[in-house]
């Protein structure tokens, strides 16, 4: 296996954006949360809720971080192992990238700064802005990478001109089934990672019958309602997908022709053909987990069980795995179904590939895996342990009151 | 009309980003020598921190505006870079790895591996700049006296840069003594950063120099006087701005003396790219001067980053 420098280039790829959805899922899921939370803090001047938005943003923040480090990789490793992609592909795959990192994630990295820094420096409601900000242009990101990616599983709104694809459609390329649909799915999958995180970090504290600010007593409701209300928008976004299983996409022909076509199908795709399938029931398993627990919930919620069952608590605190195990499912589903082909109908995964020696492949593979394995153990750990302290000791937590971290030490001057 | 203004947002975003990150980057090489003691390296931090994310963000548009309008070249850096693209990554790595995880544990040796991450990231990044404008301008990655001496200047110029950004930020310290250090230091540096870049210059004569020497020698001129205007008694009150003048220079020249192959871009994606980024660039101009402007003082209090 390690002699074959595509088949390596294709499970970093898997691995490594795998690892990155996985922080991006949690970024884009806890982001309307808090900012509900901050809103009805900021109207009604109330301090309870103003720390629960200290500490969930507080979590949010450390999952950020790692978010920015795997997608800066990310970059990179497109750049590198996939220059066939770039040079045909530059102007139409590349330009809703470029638009991501200028409308998306620089003003969203901006305003970030200007709320994690603005806390005790802009008044209530510009510091609420800029996290609404903040949220609008994470899923603004997400829709961009969407049509970048939408593109790939079905290409439109272009012509070939000299080996180069030129737009032609814009507008095709904006409304792209592939890509409205998939963001549809996404948003509302992301909604039930931030939903379960928030149940899985309440059910932890009120076991433990520690909760002075009613945060998690608010949280664990919240994911209540999350988890009774987004399975069915989430099934129906993923289902009017199937629409697209085996449709041509409208540019067919423009590169190979039909029988070229299904030569290289015929060919295989190099996948294993148990991946697909495994990956699909995985995602609709954990779906069907999630739809039936939503009302399970519901109905423990006038009976008082939401706060004070323990045994009925105590498994609710894994419940984040069945979000996260539906979207790598999900996302394997997708990316190996597409194969032998990057880019449907146009450019096979082998032409897309950066040609690499065996060893330059064998050594990226190693680098970036182990750097993907170290970031996700960190972020796991530094969260759960974020978690488990509470609001107190968080991140963000208010430090105000407190003694100042340091006493001034004297010293000459010059 | 639209090849121009693409062009030059290339060239903006990559000179923007060597000013504000010069900042960030420089004082990160800095650290060991302005800060002694935990208290001194926290406040280091603090100055440090409210800029990397913003001035990290011209990078990653950088990235953007060449994948998706200059594929091609694009295509030509990337082929021929790409060791000093993974140098590049790995400095940016380790250093933001460094501030995001440092106040993350209450503990000394915690703290001090990552400040070490931040010190270690911002050498690399620094000397990966050198090396990525040393062969861009030469043609070629190859080490030879010229790329040797030009990435010098521009590690120089990295560290001139922190050290008039830590005189101006540091100076909440009660003693101020970090502040000092930095100020003295910039009048020294700037002397490095002018031997280097007469070392650059000299180098090019023979060597594989620019590939348009006539159009790098304007932006040279400019940068020597910065330079020489940082090196008198009033260096360290110049510095703020001498220092951001000499370190746009390296991506001025990259611009107009390195030769890049620059495609026409076709005009659906050029219209489609300027119709949808015109609305958003007073949005991003706002975020950015707002925050520059807010954190002028550094914030006393314990915050996320320090
Ligand atoms: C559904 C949404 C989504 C998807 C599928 C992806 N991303 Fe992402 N990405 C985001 C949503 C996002 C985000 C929410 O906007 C992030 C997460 C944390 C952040 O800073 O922004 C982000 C960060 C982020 C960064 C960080 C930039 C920086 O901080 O300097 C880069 C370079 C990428 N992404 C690139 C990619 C690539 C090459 C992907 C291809 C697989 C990808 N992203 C998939
Ligand atoms: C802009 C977004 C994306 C781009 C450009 C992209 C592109 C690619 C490319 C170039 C490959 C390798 C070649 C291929 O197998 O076709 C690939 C494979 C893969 N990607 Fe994506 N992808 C994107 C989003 C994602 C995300 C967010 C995930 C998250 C989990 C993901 C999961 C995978 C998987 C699992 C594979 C392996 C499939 C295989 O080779 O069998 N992709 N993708
Ligand atoms: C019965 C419920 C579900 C159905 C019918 C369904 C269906 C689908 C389909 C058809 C795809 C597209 C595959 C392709 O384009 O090749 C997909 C992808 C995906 N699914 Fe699901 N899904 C369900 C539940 C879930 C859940 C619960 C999650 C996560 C919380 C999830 C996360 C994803 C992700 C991240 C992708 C990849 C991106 C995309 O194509 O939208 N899915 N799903």
């Amino acid at each position: 296996m390690f002699d074959d420098p595509l088949l390596l280039a294709r499970l970093q790829f898997a691995f490594t954006a795998a690892t990155h959805y996985m922080f991006v899922a949690l970024t884009l899921g806890l982001a309307p949360y808090i900012l509900v939370t901050q809103l009805r803090a900021t109207a009604g001047g109330d301090r309870g809720r103003m720390t629960a938005v200290r500490f969930w943003g507080g979590l949010y923040l450390v999952n950020y971080g790692m978010g920015v480090l795997s997608g800066l990789v990310m970059e990179l490793q497109l750049a590198v192992n996939w220059t066939g992609l770039q040079k045909m592909y530059g102007y139409s795959f590349g330009a809703p990238l470029a638009l991501e990192t200028m409308t998306a994630f620089f003003i969203e990295s901006t305003f970030l700064g200007l709320w994690i820094f603005g806390w005790n420096r802009m008044g209530r409601w510009a510091h609420l802005s800029c996290f609404a900000v903040v949220t609008a242009t994470a899923y603004l990101s997400a829709w961009w990478v969407l049509v970048s990616n939408g593109f790939l599983r079905h290409p439109v709104g272009f012509e070939m001109v000299d080996g180069v694809a030129h737009l032609t459609d814009p507008a095709a390329l904006l409304t792209n089934p592939a890509a409205t649909m998939a963001f549809g799915h996404i948003v509302t999958g992301t909604l039930l990672v931030g939903g379960a995180v928030v149940i899985a970090v309440s059910a932890y504290h009120l076991r433990r019958g520690n909760d002075p600010h009613r945060i998690f007593a608010r949280g664990i409701r919240y994911g209540t309602l999350v988890m009774c209300l987004v399975p069915i928008p989430v099934a129906a976004f993923g289902g009017v997908q199937f629409e697209l299983f085996g449709q041509a996409p409208p540019t067919s022909g423009q590169t190979y022709s039909a029988s070229e076509i299904e030569a290289v199908e015929a060919a295989g795709s190099a996948v294993h053909p148990a991946i697909g399938p495994t990956a699909d029931a995985l995602m609709m398993g954990m779906w069907a987990l999630m739809f039936f627990l939503g009302p399970v919930l519901l109905l423990a919620w006038p009976l008082g069980g939401l706060d004070r069952w323990r045994w009925f608590l105590a498994p609710l605190v894994v419940l984040p795995f069945a979000p996260y195990l539906a979207s790598v499912g999900g996302w394997v589903f997708r990316e190996t179904g597409r194969q032998p082909w990057t880019v449907v109908h146009h450019l096979t995964t082998a032409d897309a590939m950066t040609p690499l020696s065996p060893a330059a492949a064998a050594i990226s593979f190693g680098l970036f895996t182990v750097a993907f394995a170290v970031l996700a153990g960190v972020t796991y750990w530094l969260l759960v342990r974020y978690a488990r302290r509470g609001p107190e000791d968080g991140p963000l937590a208010d430090h105000r009151d407190r003694e100042p971290a340091e006493a001034p030490v004297p010293a000459p001057t010059f | 009309m639209l090849d121009v203004l693409s062009t030059l947002l290339l060239v903006l975003f990559l000179v923007g980003h060597l000013v504000l990150a010069g900042a960030d980057v420089g004082l990160s090489m800095l650290m060991p020598r302005v800060a002694r003691g935990p208290a001194q390296r926290r406040r280091v931090v603090a100055a440090i921190a409210p800029y990397f994310l913003a001035s990290e963000v011209w990078l990653v548009a950088l990235v953007g505006i060449l994948a998706g309008l200059f594929p091609a070249l694009e295509h030509h850096v990337v082929a021929e870079l790409w060791p000093v693209l993974v140098v590049l990554t790995v400095g940016l790595l380790v250093r933001d790895a460094g501030l995001w995880l440092r106040s993350r544990v209450p503990d000394d040796r915690w703290r001090a591996v990552w400040d070490g991450a931040v010190v270690a990231g911002g050498w690399t990044l620094a000397l990966a700049w050198g090396w990525v404008t040393a062969s861009l301008i030469a043609g070629d990655p190859a080490v030879t006296p010229f790329t040797v001496a030009c990435a010098s200047t521009v590690v120089s110029l990295f560290a001139l840069r922190g050290a008039a950004f830590g005189a101006e930020r540091l100076v909440e310290d009660p003693t101020a003594e970090s502040a000092d250090v930095a100020a003295r230091d910039t009048r020294w540096l700037a002397g490095v950063a002018l031997a280097a870049t007469l070392v650059t210059v000299v180098a090019a004569v023979p060597g594989p120099g620019p590939v348009d020497p006539s159009a790098a020698a304007i932006p040279t001129a400019v940068m020597a006087v910065a330079l020489t205007a940082t090196l008198g008694t009033s260096g360290p009150m110049l510095s703020r701005y001498t220092s951001a003048i000499a370190i746009a220079v390296p991506g001025v020249t990259v611009a107009v003396a390195s030769g890049l192959p620059v495609a026409s871009i076709p005009d659906t994606t050029a219209v489609l790219v300027w119709s949808v980024l015109t609305p958003a660039i007073p949005v991003m101009l706002i975020g950015q001067v707002w925050l520059y402007r807010m954190t002028r003082r550094p914030s006393r209090s314990p915050g996320f980053f320090a």
